[in-house]
């Protein structure tokens, strides 16, 4: 239920962060309400918050939070409001917390290799200073330019680059935690703010990533930082099908190339997409049915030598590398080609800005092809029942170095405008099988985004097994009045003997 | 850059690529714009700023790769060494 | 299906958004937000309600009746016109060209103030400076001290420039009131050139900064006005030293004339450089500073003109230069344009103090920019800093050994 928010809670609020950074108007929450995930745009007021407050510090996060649970007034953490799973949504009303005033960076530790940043910190940003010491926080990605390391924390994320450099997880080393009571803990391994490795006690900083916001607000973070990279490679291929295509992205990612960052396969659904708008692959001719890419980083003399490693496996396989310029701007480009609206088609052709919808199951690389097949079934299905729907195609980037699992990411465009409920509901049940598919091929459900929007979230029980019973009980006793982004991941279900 | 309205919004003519592309700069490709008339229709566009825009897209795709390396290797370069 | 028994009553705010709405959905339908870190005024208050984000989801929130523009208009003023966001934004950077549809931040912002004043929604401090523009002719730029028509040539004053012929000198408010060793600068290089040029007739605002503040009538008043002039004047050609004045004459005056719009203009920067390219101008005179260069927003970002600016200061003997890229420049900002100033000064100044702060990590002492309108909130951030800062056009005069 919402909760009204009478006047003294407002005053109080105004009194631990200033008057101008306690937000009340119809557009401050409208604003906080918005991600980038499509969502019926009649129904947009339904999940509004009832204020928005914008702490600048962890002890203004703490007292927000030490009010709000003595009120019982639900809190929705928000970084850079840029998550695909509605994470950042209030379901319930209450306070939208946004940290992103909390940004400054803290400390460089140029012996140590880590720098401590408050969490409404920007990579990208980060970066351009890291830069100048010839150092580079590698997490990156897609939504590089836009995601807050709050954000980042919040879903564990992962990152293009990652299976060089690890994923969030392995790139935040410790942080300020502020619990639901407002009691302020430290996570990381063991105590230590700048420790890489410890076995002291439960291991909670993986608990305290990934949560959503539905276990407390992280304030400020220490990062693990790595030499800004010499060289870079990042080759382009095509081929002749998506067989051929898959077994060569196999084979890369098993080739144990140090420098390896990633590769990634895309299939003819999405070669059929780029050729609608993207100037590498208009021109391409019509047996382009597949590619494959990969990213080497390091030192010059490690990513030659990695670098025609893999080109040598590719060209055994029956690759035909697309020239530097393609490799060269397309790997460039990596972070601004999803969400572009006017990829959306109607079936007669004509040109409607769609939103993107991004599905980012986690399966190994045996069960690809499959889940492929069953998953643009239900693409299909979509968009013969309603032209609001639209299948941009597949992607497959490795998750690690030894090519075990791959996001797969199937790219749906949605034209939010004529989104009535009966498409909406449709789309839930679609969500619903996709994830089915996922976990009938020992897939998670989410490899980065997270899971809890509608649809997916009913599958996450049947997921988690014990673990999600687990998860219940950790809720209840981490966050007993349920004031952390309630309503998600089905977490209400903690309570239920207790109301 | 010296800025006349006629100059500026006459395109050079349209040369079909594919069924749904067409180019007018060199290397600078377009939608068909049929496919634009039903729901959204295109903007005055003033050729100076399609340029920018292409200009600009260069720009920020080198700028990306010195943000992530000081240098990028040219794989035609090293499938050279493979042949050798 | 709507109901057309219950439709409800068409309101303003519903008919704006009906001629916006395509714009608007094209960012509410990705709305990734990579405009957010290169927005001048989200990096300084990170309020996501003064990001381009919401600005165009506002327009969407009108359009299903959730938003009047009472709610929003104050939000509106929270915007430079620095043209980053929309540069950035993948629907332009990317697609832009391609679907010759790009994301149209500074002219939605423009046009929802529009709205706010057609509906009587007024911002203080720009009701008042465009009334007094409107009563002057000119800007209130001196702080109290009438503008005044009879004035606005004064800094020409012992340069014996004719007055009108086929090419004149347009010189904005800030830089014929405030400003004015800029424009003599100009005036002083352009006749060692030997390049020939007159001033303006009766020159009045160029109806720019109305347009950004809302006030389209009376903009549009202030461009029929100069057109007529420069159309009276036998005007071909008009020199533009200014970058906010050659968005105007290249962007709203095309707008406002169509094809009746046959002058041609010529912003000044890229004039110099092209007359020290064919050796009519050879600074020679030593300039012992070590500077760096801020990109005009309107310039490198709004019209992709950075390279001429470099071309002359790399031209200027004596001068260590430190530059930033022009990419990197895209988050930088003054903080001086789109009326901020005017309604918002102290946010203003905390964009110049981030931007001065830039430069200052570089070791200069100078910050050379080429904006007059920028100069003003820069040059109180360095003081600051001990960071001087020094039009583009004078530093070129002082090299050229022309007279002040
Ligand atoms: C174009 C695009 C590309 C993307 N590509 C990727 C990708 O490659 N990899 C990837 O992982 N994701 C990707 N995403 C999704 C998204 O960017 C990530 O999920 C990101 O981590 C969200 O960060 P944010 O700062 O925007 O967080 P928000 O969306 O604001 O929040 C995300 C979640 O974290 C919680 N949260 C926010 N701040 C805190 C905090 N301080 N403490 C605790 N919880 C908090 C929120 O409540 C919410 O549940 C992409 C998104 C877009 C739009
Ligand atoms: S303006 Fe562009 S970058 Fe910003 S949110 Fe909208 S679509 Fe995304
Ligand atoms: S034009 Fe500049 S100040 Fe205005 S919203 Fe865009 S980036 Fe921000």
């Amino acid at each position: 239920m919402t909760v009204l928010l009478g006047d003294p809670v407002l005053a109080e609020l105004r009194q631990i962060l200033g008057p101008e950074h306690v937000l009340t108007g119809r557009a401050d929450r409208l604003n906080r309400t918005r991600v980038p995930a499509p969502f019926p745009v009649h129904r947009w007021a339904e999940r509004m918050p009832d204020l928005v407050v914008l702490p600048a510090s962890t002890e203004e996060v703490a007292e927000v939070l030490r009010l709000a649970d003595s009120l019982r007034i639900p809190v929705v953490p928000r970084d850079g409001g840029t998550g695909l799973t509605d994470g950042a949504v209030p379901l319930r009303g209450g306070i939208v917390v946004d940290v992103k005033r909390i940004n400054q960076i803290k400390e460089i530790d140029l012996d140590n290799r880590t720098c401590t940043v408050g969490t409404g910190i920007n990579a990208l940003k980060l970066n351009e200073v890291l830069g100048r010491h010839g150092l580079i926080y590698p997490d990156d990605p897609a939504s590089y330019p836009c995601s807050l390391v709050g954000g980042r924390i919040g879903t564990s994320g992962w990152s293009l680059i990652g299976s060089r450099y690890g994923h969030t997880r392995d790139l935040v080393l410790s942080f300020d935690h502020v619990l639901p009571g407002g009691r302020v803990i430290h996570v990381g391994d063991g105590i230590g703010r700048k420790i890489t490795k410890s076995s002291s006690g439960y291991q909670l900083k993986h608990l305290f990533m990934g949560h959503q916001g539905t276990l407390g607000i992280a304030s400020e973070a220490t990062l693990k930082l790595f030499p800004k990279p010499e060289a870079e490679f990042s080759p382009f291929w095509a081929f002749e099908d998506y067989d051929s295509a898959y077994r060569a992205v196999g084979a890369l990612a098993r080739a144990g190339v140090a420098t390896f960052a990633g590769a990634v396969l895309f299939d003819e659904w999405k070669v059929d997409y780029l050729r609608r708008d993207d100037e590498a692959y208009i021109p391409q001719p019509s047996s382009v049915k597949a590619l494959v890419c990969a990213a080497l980083y390091g030192y010059e003399d490690e990513v030659r030598a990695g670098g025609r490693r893999l080109l040598r496996i590719a060209r055994s396989l029956g690759a035909r590398y697309l020239g530097d310029e393609i490799s060269e701007g397309d790997w460039a480009a990596r972070h601004d080609r999803y969400a572009t609206p006017l990829h959306g088609r109607t079936r007669s052709g004509q040109v409607v800005p769609m939103s993107w919808h991004c599905e980012d199951a986690s399966i190994n690389y045996t069960n690809l092809p499959a889940v492929r097949l069953a998953w643009h079934e239900i693409a299909d299905r979509l968009r013969r029942e309603s032209d609001v729907f639209d299948d941009w195609g597949m992607f497959a980037y490795t998750n690690g170095a030894t090519g075990a699992d791959y996001l797969t990411e199937i790219d749906i465009g949605i034209w939010e405008q004529r989104l009535d409920d009966a498409a909406w509901e449709a789309w839930v049940r679609a969500k619903r099988d996709l994830a089915a598919v996922t976990l009938a091929h020992g897939g998670s459900i989410s490899a980065c985004h997270g899971s809890c929007r509608a649809g997916e979230v009913d599958l996450v029980p049947e997921e988690l097994g014990g673990g999600y019973d687990v998860m219940l009980a950790i809720k209840r006793a981490i966050d007993p009045n349920n004031i952390m982004n309630p309503g998600k991941y089905l977490l209400d279900q903690a309570y239920a003997e207790k109301s | 850059m010296k800025y006349r309205y006629q100059d500026e919004m006459s395109p050079p003519p349209a040369r079909r690529v594919t069924d749904v592309a067409i180019t007018r700069f060199e290397h600078v490709f377009e939608v068909e714009p049929a496919l634009m008339t039903d729901h959204v229709t295109q903007q005055d566009f003033p050729n100076w700023d399609t340029l920018r825009l292409v200009r600009s897209r260069a720009d920020h795709l080198a700028w990306m790769h010195r943000h992530f390396a000081d240098k990028v290797l040219s794989g035609e370069e090293l499938l050279h060494d493979l042949d050798e | 299906m709507p109901d057309p028994e219950k439709r409800p009553e068409t309101t303003p705010e519903k008919r704006f958004a009906e001629e916006w709405r395509n714009a608007a959905y094209n960012c509410f339908s990705s709305g990734h937000k990579f405009c957010r870190e290169v927005c001048p005024v989200t990096q300084v208050t990170r309020n996501e309600s003064w990001s381009p984000t919401a600005f165009h989801a506002n327009v969407v929130a009108m359009e299903q009746g959730e938003l009047e523009i009472a709610d929003v208009a104050a939000d509106y003023v929270n915007c430079t016109g620095c043209g980053a966001c929309e540069l950035r934004c993948p629907n332009s950077l990317f697609t832009g060209d391609f679907y010759r549809f790009r994301t149209r931040t500074v002219d939605l912002v423009k046009a929802v103030r529009g709205l706010a004043v057609r509906q009587g929604v007024h911002q203080p401090a720009w009701q008042r400076w465009n009334l007094l523009t409107d009563e002057r002719g000119h800007e209130p730029v001196l702080n109290g001290t009438p503008v005044d028509q009879a004035r606005v040539r004064d800094w020409a004053a012992g340069l014996d420039l004719p007055i009108g012929g086929e090419t004149i000198l347009f010189v904005d408010c800030e830089a014929a009131f405030h400003r004015t060793s800029v424009p003599r600068a100009v005036a002083r290089i352009l006749n060692l050139a030997g390049y020939k040029f007159g001033l303006m007739h009766e020159q009045w605002c160029c109806g720019g900064p109305a347009a950004e503040m809302g006030y389209e009538e009376q903009a549009r008043r202030f461009a029929r006005h100069n057109l007529d002039d420069w159309r009276a004047g036998g005007v071909r050609r008009v020199l533009v030293l200014d970058p906010h004045d050659y968005v105007t004459f290249t962007e709203d005056y095309p707008a406002y004339f169509g094809d009746a719009y046959d002058i041609e203009i010529v912003l000044v920067v890229e004039l110099l450089a092209e007359l020290i390219r064919e050796g009519r101008l050879t600074p020679h005179v030593p300039v012992e500073r070590t500077v760096t260069y801020h990109d005009p927003c309107r310039l490198n970002k709004r019209k992709g003109v950075w390279r001429e600016p470099r071309e002359i200061l790399r031209a200027i003997p004596g001068l260590t230069f430190h530059d930033v890229d022009r990419v990197t420049q895209w988050s930088y900002c003054s903080g001086a344009g789109g009326g901020l100033p005017v309604e918002k000064p102290e946010l203003t100044a905390r964009i110049s103090e981030q931007r001065v702060g830039k430069a200052a990590e570089l070791g200069v002492d100078t910050l050379v920019s080429a904006c007059p309108w920028s100069e003003r909130p820069l040059s109180e951030a360095g003081r600051a800093r001990s960071i001087d800062v020094v039009d583009l056009h004078e530093l070129l005069a002082e090299s050229l050994g022309v007279a002040p």
